[in-house]
């Protein structure tokens, strides 16, 4: 009976949203103790998603809401898969509300923030955990809604067109997941649609219709596939990079195109089933689409001068190095695919939350404003210079890691399309040596004769707040990158058991 | 050195480290440390003045930390991890300066740096794809099975590509390569080498001193293992690098004869010297292909690596002395400074003897020994016993490149770079200790006391001193140092006692040094020397400058050609593309809606003209209702009078005309009128019809009947 402690982590943090939504506690007075009520709240949350994946996976522990009719219903479930999602998630919530408290100092309208970005926490968790495809679905709907207000923050036109288009985008690729949902439902060999390692389609029905099915998945791929900024619908996500910081970094990093690129996971692996899609023209469908993203990505990258669109299209990239490792369908790019995955958060919102601490502490936006700035803010650019080299994949740290599990796994399908892949992500790896290193090279070895020499700019590291999180990212890029062999192994597991 | 020590960490960075201690680890661990041990007391006195010492000798030591485990590694993978290590540490030295030419250089140093990585990597990936491995022990024995045809791919099939097939030979061929661009990056091979004359003027010199003397080898580590580990009897292999290697060797001398700047000399030599060691290293292959022993070769290009690395750090050890004390690089400026300054003078011949190949220095052993591979190779050829196995190749190429006249040449090519050396050292040395400054030649002679201190003195004159010692006893020190690394080359075959100092040996060493001298006096003191106004001779770079190979095709191609062509492509996708599908979409989609919006409504329309049409709307009459107006009109006169006489006042309430009544009225009874019209007649009508039928019956029965 204790499987109820799967549902605390999702609902915890939505009803607690709710409630602080309609509390008088916009006042200055109640700042402090609003901050120490979230954090407590946050880390409660973490340390109780902590005790349901300490628990065990053992058979996979469900845990049924309610049924909306015979075979359909709401549920939780956690499996291997969901509890490396949920514990990324749980270890970078408690530190990004942490970053935001100081970075949203300044602002109106905390409560209304603090809010949504608290039950964001909740969906995110509610993604991670959903037994079946309709769980998945409404989760996945309902972060859609529930990150809207924390685009539209800011209330300048520009955000409201970023807010805008993020809805129609989102919504709009939901649809065509549904389509999937729809048809997963109707081929679905055995009486539930519980999420099965190795797919749960019928072999007999599904060959039937197998033309129609593997279309089907081709939508509902590049339905999700919205959500993790699949080539051509990845035109929100850097006009999304208009919301505050902790937004950018957490949700459009990490909460929000993980989840896509989860549900993705969970659609390729767990309901079509590898052994229905593998080698068949959807594959390469998909698996191209993961290739051009990844190459469009990084060239935009180079293009972009505004620091944060840059790091959103390298988002648009990394994310879909991830889909590229899906779109493998083989138990070892599942491993890479979630490698990259965990890599992918700490470097990125480590190099988000640095965007960040540069912007609040000096409001310089755009990387030609960045000359010298290194030496000014020592350990923001540190931990920027940490997760830069981990981009590009440089060895000792994570993305190195991830990219060699990545181009192994391509090397090891043995299709022709994964070798090209593997160019492309070199290629890549070229360009974000490119777009991230002229930033490192401009904050620590200023240009003199650069046309905008702005010495007289007095800049500090921020405070403790903003700090300690960068560090502990930091950190964790380092670890994951010197001793990757816990991490991998969990993830071989994961992937021996999908495949 | 009879047993290997070995080191494995398991896990680190994802497929784990292992290290080695072997002959050739050893004596390249031991000149690691001796030349950081040297340059690091060194940059003592040369970093003095500077402020950001404590970064420099972070990443000083950082650096090496991962060159020596580069040179301990005893798999592909981690040679890797330490290599690119070390080529982000060695960075921040190009870039300690902080000028706009510093920073330029190290965009250039790092560009190289990680485009040569990622080339590595891919090579990397692809090779422990072929194999299956990457542990130097058993990629040799794999690429043997490999390249005889005896082994697929490790997953069972070659891999499909645009429905052909790949053979694994041509795979590794082409993961050799990839591997090959990236270690030669960092070697400073043509046409990689690039980095290396920008790079080393404007670092600090000790920093310069590793760089070239070691850094580069640390690339050559990475060629030796591919040629003599993996491609260990391979023709095809041993062509290639051997022509890379005359190439190089033939142009580094050649910018180093242009050169005025005393550091870009010696990094132009130092591509020039890399040129040799790789010679070396393509001519062992070539003889082992040809069933030959190697072992010249080898221990050639062994002892070459060895050679070069501890000449350039007192070259280079020697140039930080001068630009320490004058911030100056350019010959004409320093000009004179080694005047009255023994130390100085007696480092840096001792260095450039050694380099020029000169008997009795120990470039001249090594040079020697390579001269003396290509002499046979060149041999075994005119005797036909490489003839019988010509790989399949191009065939048209290869038997220019295996004639034994080809050969003859190369070995001219490597007598006249040997001159060249020779050329481009006098003319250093003439410039820093002959030459006299026109102007401030007295400000030099007094600087002659306190230009090093003890500290640099000593360990610069203890570096020199090895030089002439390992050249005058070759049998005691340099045999040795070779038997212990010639096995790491997998040299093979009956070494016969080779007798340095002999006159056919002598012979080669001479005819450079005849060469050079020629040079010397024709071409730098003729052509590349004017006079000036003072009555003596200045040196003028007389080197075309737009011919820079970076200048000319990398950076218009990498900066320009490759992001505005990818960008361009992906931007106009990006503004138009994607854009203009979602407008066209959208606009679609609109018509395609409103259509159907429109649909039925227009069947409605479509309805109500044709089936469900309306009757028409019944014309006004024209106005016959005078008699209603008139009485309408007179029934409100009326009306009002009645109000006045009663005296009822004007409550406010409109009155409404009788007129509109009575109209109503009248059309009323008009319209009663009408009908009663209308039916009368109508009635009358069939009354009408209903008489004629009977008159017509009535008729017809009276005729009929």
């Amino acid at each position: 009976m204790n499987e109820i402690i799967l549902a605390l982590p999702v609902f915890l943090p939505v009803l607690s949203g709710t409630v602080m939504l309609f509390q008088p506690w916009g006042k200055k007075e109640w700042s402090r103790k609003r901050e120490l009520f979230i954090e407590g709240l946050v880390i409660l949350n973490s340390l109780l998603a902590a005790a349901a994946i300490g628990g065990g996976t053992d058979g996979g522990r469900r845990l049924v809401l309610f049924r909306l009719y015979s075979t359909l219903t709401i549920m939780f479930k956690l499996d291997s898969m969901g509890s490396v999602f949920a514990g990324l998630v749980a270890f970078l919530w408690p530190l990004a509300t942490l970053y935001a408290f100081e970075y949203m100092k300044h602002e109106e309208r905390k409560n209304t923030f603090f809010a949504f970005y608290t039950m964001t926490y909740g969906i995110t968790m509610g993604i991670a955990l959903a037994g079946n495809l309709v769980t998945l679905y409404l989760f996945y709907e309902m972060l859609t809604l529930v990150t809207l207000p924390l685009v539209l923050f800011p209330l300048t036109t520009e955000a409201v067109r970023a807010g805008r288009s993020y809805l129609y985008y989102s919504i709009g690729g939901a649809a065509f997941a549904f389509i999937g949902l729809v048809f997963v439902l109707g081929f679905s060999s055995v009486g539930t649609t519980e999420f099965m390692a190795g797919g749960m389609l019928d072999p007999g029905k599904a060959m039937e219709n197998r033309n129609t099915l593997l279309f089907v998945y081709v939508l509902a791929f590049f339905g999700f596939g919205v959500k993790a900024a699949l080539f051509p619908c990845y035109r929100w996500l850097p006009k999304a990079a208009v919301a505050p910081t902790p937004v950018t970094a957490l949700l459009h990093a990490v909460a929000v195109v993980k989840s896509g690129a989860f549900a993705i996971l969970r659609l390729t692996f767990f309901s079509f089933g590898t052994g229905f899609l593998r080698g068949t023209w959807a594959q390469w469908v998909v698996m191209a689409a993961a290739m051009i993203t990844i190459a469009f990505g990084s060239t935009m990258a180079v293009r972009e001068v505004h620091w944060k669109r840059r790091l959103a299209y390298s988002t648009v990239s990394n994310l879909s190095y991830i889909l590229f490792g899906a779109t493998l369908m083989t138990p070892f790019g599942l491993a890479a695919a979630l490698s990259h995955l965990v890599a992918h958060a700490f470097m990125k919102i480590c190099a988000f939350f640095c965007a960040g601490a540069v912007m609040h502490q000096s409001g310089k936006i755009y990387i030609y404003e960045l000359d010298g700035m290194g030496k000014k803010m020592p350990v923001t650019f540190g931990c920027l210079l940490i997760s830069s080299l981990s981009l590009m994949g440089v060895p000792l740290f994570a993305g190195f890691i991830s990219k060699w599990n990545l181009a192994s796994a391509a090397f090891d399908s043995g299709s022709g399309l994964g070798l090209a892949g593997v160019a492309v992500i070199l290629y890549s790896a070229l360009m974000t040596g490119i777009y991230m290193m002229t930033v490192i090279v401009r904050a620590f070895f200023p240009s003199l004769t650069g046309k905008t020499a702005t010495a007289a700019l007095e800049a500090t590291d921020p405070g403790w707040m903003m700090t300690v999180p960068l560090v502990i990212f930091a950190a964790a890029i380092l670890l994951i990158g010197l001793h990757p062999a816990p991490l991998m192994r969990l993830l071989t597991m994961i992937g021996g058991e999908a495949g | 050195m009879t047993e290997a020590m070995e080191w494995v960490l398991p896990g680190i960075c994802g497929m784990g480290l292992h290290l080695k201690l072997d002959g050739f680890r050893l004596v390249y661990s031991l000149i690691a440390v001796l030349m950081w041990g040297v340059s690091g007391a060194f940059s003592k006195q040369y970093m003095a003045h500077y402020k950001k010492k404590s970064r420099y000798y972070l990443f000083f030591w950082a650096t090496f930390a991962a060159t020596v485990g580069v040179f301990l590694s005893a798999d592909l993978y981690t040679t890797f991890i330490f290599f690119e290590i070390m080529s982000f540490t060695s960075y921040v030295w190009v870039a300690f300066d902080e000028k706009p030419e510093s920073l330029r250089a190290a965009e250039t140093y790092l560009a190289v740096a990680v485009l040569g990585g990622m080339v590595m990597l891919m090579g990397l990936f692809l090779l422990h794809d072929v194999l299956g491995t990457l542990d130097m022990e058993q990629i040799g024995i794999e690429a043997g099975r490999v390249l005889a045809g005896e082994r697929t791919l490790s997953h069972g099939a070659d891999i499909h590509v645009a429905g052909g097939f790949v053979s694994a030979k041509v795979q590794l061929y082409t993961a050799g390569f990839l591997m090959l661009f990236g270690f030669g990056a960092k070697a400073g091979c043509f046409p990689l080498h690039i980095w290396l004359p920008k790079a080393h003027p404007v670092a600090p010199a000790p920093a310069s001193a590793l760089l070239s003397g070691i850094l580069t080898k640390a690339g050559v580590f990475g060629i030796i293992i591919l040629s003599c580990t993996m491609f260990t009897n391979d023709g095809n292999w041993g062509l290639l690098i051997a022509l890379l290697g005359l190439v190089t060797m033939f142009l580094g001398a050649l910018l180093a004869v242009f050169s005025v700047n005393l550091k870009r000399t010696l990094a132009c030599s130092s591509v020039s010297q890399i040129g040799f060691i790789m010679t070396g290293i393509g001519m062992s292959c070539l003889l082992a292909w040809a069933g030959e022993g190697n072992l010249l070769a080898v221990r050639g290009a062994f002892l070459h690596m060895v050679n070069h690395s501890l000449i350039k750090l007192v070259l280079f050890l020697c140039a930080g002395a001068v630009f320490m004390n004058l911030h100056q690089l350019d010959l004409n400026e320093i000009r004179g400074f080694g005047r009255k300054k023994p130390a100085l003078c007696f480092c840096f011949l001792m260095g450039a003897l050694g380099i020029g190949g000169i008997p009795l220095w120990n470039g001249y052993v090594s040079k020697t020994l390579l001269h003396e591979s290509i002499v046979e190779y060149a041999h075994l050829l005119e005797e036909g016993a490489a003839a019988k196995g010509l790989p399949a190749a191009s065939p048209a190429l290869i038997p220019f490149l295996t004639a034994p006249g080809f050969w003859k040449g190369a070995e001219w090519v490597f007598l006249f770079t040997g001159g060249m050396t020779v050329a481009y050292m006098v003319k250093l040395s003439v410039a820093l200790f002959v030459d006299k400054n026109p102007k401030r030649q007295e400000e030099f002679d007094q600087m002659s006391s306190h230009y090093m201190t003890a500290l640099s003195r000593t360990v610069l004159v203890g570096a020199a001193v090895i030089l002439p010692v390992l050249g005058m006893l070759p049998y005691n020190t340099m045999n040795r140092i070779a038997d212990m690394g010639q096995e790491f080359f997998r040299g093979s075959g009956h070494l016969h006692e080779v007798h340095y100092f002999t006159f056919a040996n002598l012979k080669g060493g001479l005819i450079s040094v005849a060469i050079g001298a020629v040079l010397y006096m024709t071409v730098i003191r003729g052509l590349l020397m004017e006079p000036e106004e003072g009555g003596g001779r200045r040196y003028v770079d007389r080197w075309p400058s737009w011919l820079d190979l970076e200048n000319l095709i990398y950076r218009p191609v990498l900066q320009r050609a490759l992001p505005g062509i990818c960008g361009a492509v992906f931007g106009f996708v990006d503004q138009y593309l994607i854009s203009t599908m979602v407008t066209v979409f959208f606009a679609v989609s609109s018509v395609f809606c409103r259509a159907l919006d429109y649909l039925t409504d227009s069947l409605v329309v479509l309805m109500r003209r044709t089936v469900c049409s309306q009757l028409p709307e019944p014309k006004n009459r024209p106005e016959t209702d005078r008699l209603a107006h008139i009485l309408g009109r007179l029934v409100d006169r009326w009306e009002k009078l009645k109000d006045r006489l009663f005296g009822k006042e004007d409550t406010g309430r409109v009155r409404v005309s009788a007129v509109h009544h009575m109209i109503e009225r009248e059309k009323r009874v008009k319209h009663m009128t009408d009908l009663v019209e209308q039916s009368f007649s109508f009635g009358l009508m069939l009354f009408c019809i209903g008489l004629c039928m009977t008159l017509g019956y009535l008729l017809f029965v009276f005729y009929m009947g």
